[in-house]
């Protein structure tokens, strides 16, 4: 029975190249989605700036589901999901804190 | 004013008529008496003039008094007024939504499934209702414990039909979540496993498609025991890498004889405390990831995951698991990620043997084509490869497409076909359909 199960390298070498396939194709995008590629070489690089608590909020939100609207939840229960979700989905703290002061501002009720 | 000029008017008319006589003319006894009557009768009326006033008087300054009287009282409470208004500003109640330092709150999803395999009739086959009850204590620590609750056919210990039905209630997971700092949070209690994402970020509402992969049947979702977890920045684009590293009791023996471990014995939830009949030791794991989003929407993770313990109860097996895990986003409409699943452990009967698999799934939603179709734009498209490879005879290849048609953003309803290729002894109905409802809250 084992024997049987293990003799499926063509598989698993399928399996496996489908997901390297998808890991490749998704390292090359950052490079094709960057624009100061084509940018002239006498340009400086314009400074990186800080992301801001929103973009951070629909960064994180939608790796898992969509958004859920800031007015949904007062200041305390966004606390509590925000420190709930900050550790399902080990967000850093300084980024939790960031989305935070988004939510803070825009909270309902 | 009027008595006064009555009083003036009549000593005038008594000078007038005194001018006018003839001072010959001579007074009889009767005018005279006549006319002392009169200037009686009008000193009379005199006096009863002035008591009137008199009285007038009075109740004129009366009315005046309760006028001072009623004018200090509305005064008064004027001024009570004013001061009960600035008592209200100073004093005014806090808002409990705002101000408590701790919270108690309650998420999670519920679903409902119709579906129907080969040579099977087409049936409700599921209702299940998933809270996680959430309690805050302070801005560091939290509580959290997630629960399935579900219906069951009843049925006799040999599988075969009983009647009625029963329901069961699995606690998912539970634990306490401390932040030591920024760097470091401590989970302890019935932890999720990062053996992948699929377990911490794979709730019913949160799954693109009704049914799990089949290869996550082979890993555990959740473990007793502690854990310490964490991520750290890279600059101030988003960056992070993520780290986790575990001991918990690990997969167990479900044989009820002490000492054998077959391959079929093999119980990957069942050891959850200190009995004879169990081993004791613990298993170790971790995961480390990397998350890069280079745009909003447009981001990529990728993480490596492992667990390895003893699992028999002689000490002479091991379990052990590997997960490479990743996942893409291109845009708010593109969706792709998938693991690959390898398994190994010893047994007395069949020697190593090493159950594995790969799921990858994309999904499109087709408000990205920004046509003005009816529904469309509520519409999101998903496909999954995945298998399953026993290694004990069983290969199962299963090709599912499906959609979500997004209600609300927290209420869906899903639909997918199955195709499978599965052959072996414990081989699966070659198609399936299932249409589910779910919500999450």
């Amino acid at each position: 029975m084992k024997a049987s199960s293990l003799t499926s390298p063509a598989r698993r070498i399928l399996a496996g190249v489908a997901v390297a396939g998808i890991l490749g194709l998704a390292a090359l995008l950052p490079v094709q989605a960057d624009d100061s590629t084509n940018a002239p070489a006498a340009t400086p690089p314009a400074p990186k700036k800080k992301i801001s608590g929103v973009e951070l909020y629909a960064i994180h939100c939608n790796r898992c589901h969509p958004e859920r609207y800031p007015v949904e939840f007062n200041e305390s229960q966004w606390k509590t999901l925000m420190l709930h979700m900050k550790v399902r989905a080990n967000i850093p703290a300084e980024q939790a804190k960031e989305i935070m002061k988004y939510l803070q501002e825009e909270a309902g009720y | 004013m009027k008595i006064r000029s009555i009083i003036l008017g009549a000593a005038a008319g008594g000078c007038a008529a005194g001018m006018v006589l003839p001072a010959s003319a001579t007074v009889s006894d009767e005018a005279f008496n006549a006319l002392s009557d009169m200037v009686s009768k009008q000193g009379q009326a005199l006096d009863d003039l002035k008591k009137t006033h008199d009285q007038d008087q009075q109740l004129i300054q009366q009315l005046q008094q309760q006028l001072g009287q009623t004018s200090q009282l509305a005064t008064n409470a004027e001024q009570k007024a004013e001061a009960a208004g600035q008592t209200q500003t100073v004093y005014q109640a806090p808002n409990p939504a705002t101000t408590t330092t701790h919270n108690f709150m309650v998420v999670g999803d519920a679903e409902v499934q119709f579906g129907k395999a080969t040579s099977q009739n087409p049936t409700f086959v599921l209702a299940d209702f998933a809270p996680i009850f959430l309690f805050r204590a302070n801005d560091n620590i939290l509580f959290e414990a997630g629960f399935d609750i579900m219906l069951n056919n009843n049925a006799n210990a040999d599988g075969t039909r009983a009647p009625g039905s029963s329901t069961s209630v699995n606690l998912s997971f539970a634990q306490m979540d401390y932040c030591l700092n920024d760097y470091v949070t401590l989970a302890a209690g019935d932890v999720l496993l990062p053996l992948g994402t699929y377990s911490q970020r794979g709730a019913g509402w949160l799954n693109k498609i009704p049914d799990d992969p089949l290869i996550r049947d082979w890993l555990p979702g959740s473990g007793i025991g502690a854990m310490l977890q964490g991520a750290t920045p890279i600059g101030q684009e988003g960056q992070s890498l993520t780290y986790a590293i575990y001991g918990v009791n690990g997969p167990s023996s479900g044989n009820a004889t002490n000492g054998i471990a077959n391959a079929g014995d093999l119980d990957l939830g069942g050891n959850v405390g200190s009995s004879p009949n169990w081993h004791a030791n613990p298993s170790a794991g971790g995961r480390v990831a990397w998350f890069y989003p280079w745009k909003v929407h447009y981001d990529l993770e990728l993480g490596v995951s492992g667990q390895t313990g003893e699992w028999s109860d002689n000490r002479n097996h091991r379990w052990s698991a590997c997960v490479l895990d990743a996942a893409l986003h291109l845009g708010p409409y593109f969706e792709a990620k998938g693991e690959y699943i390898n398994t190994w452990f010893g047994t007395d009967d069949l020697g190593d043997v090493d159950p594995h698999g790969v799921w990858v799934q994309a999904s499109y939603k087709l408000a990205g084509l920004q046509r003005e179709f009816p529904l469309i734009n509520n519409l999101e498209m998903v496909a999954r490869y995945d298998n399953e490879d026993d290694a004990q005879g069983t290969r199962t290849d299963r090709y599912t497409v499906g959609y979500i048609y997004y209600i609300s953003n927290t209420m869906l309803f899903e639909g997918d076909y199955e195709f499978l290729k599965s052959r072996g002894p414990n081989a699966l109905p070659p198609q399936m359909w299932v249409l589910q409802l779910s919500y999450g809250f």
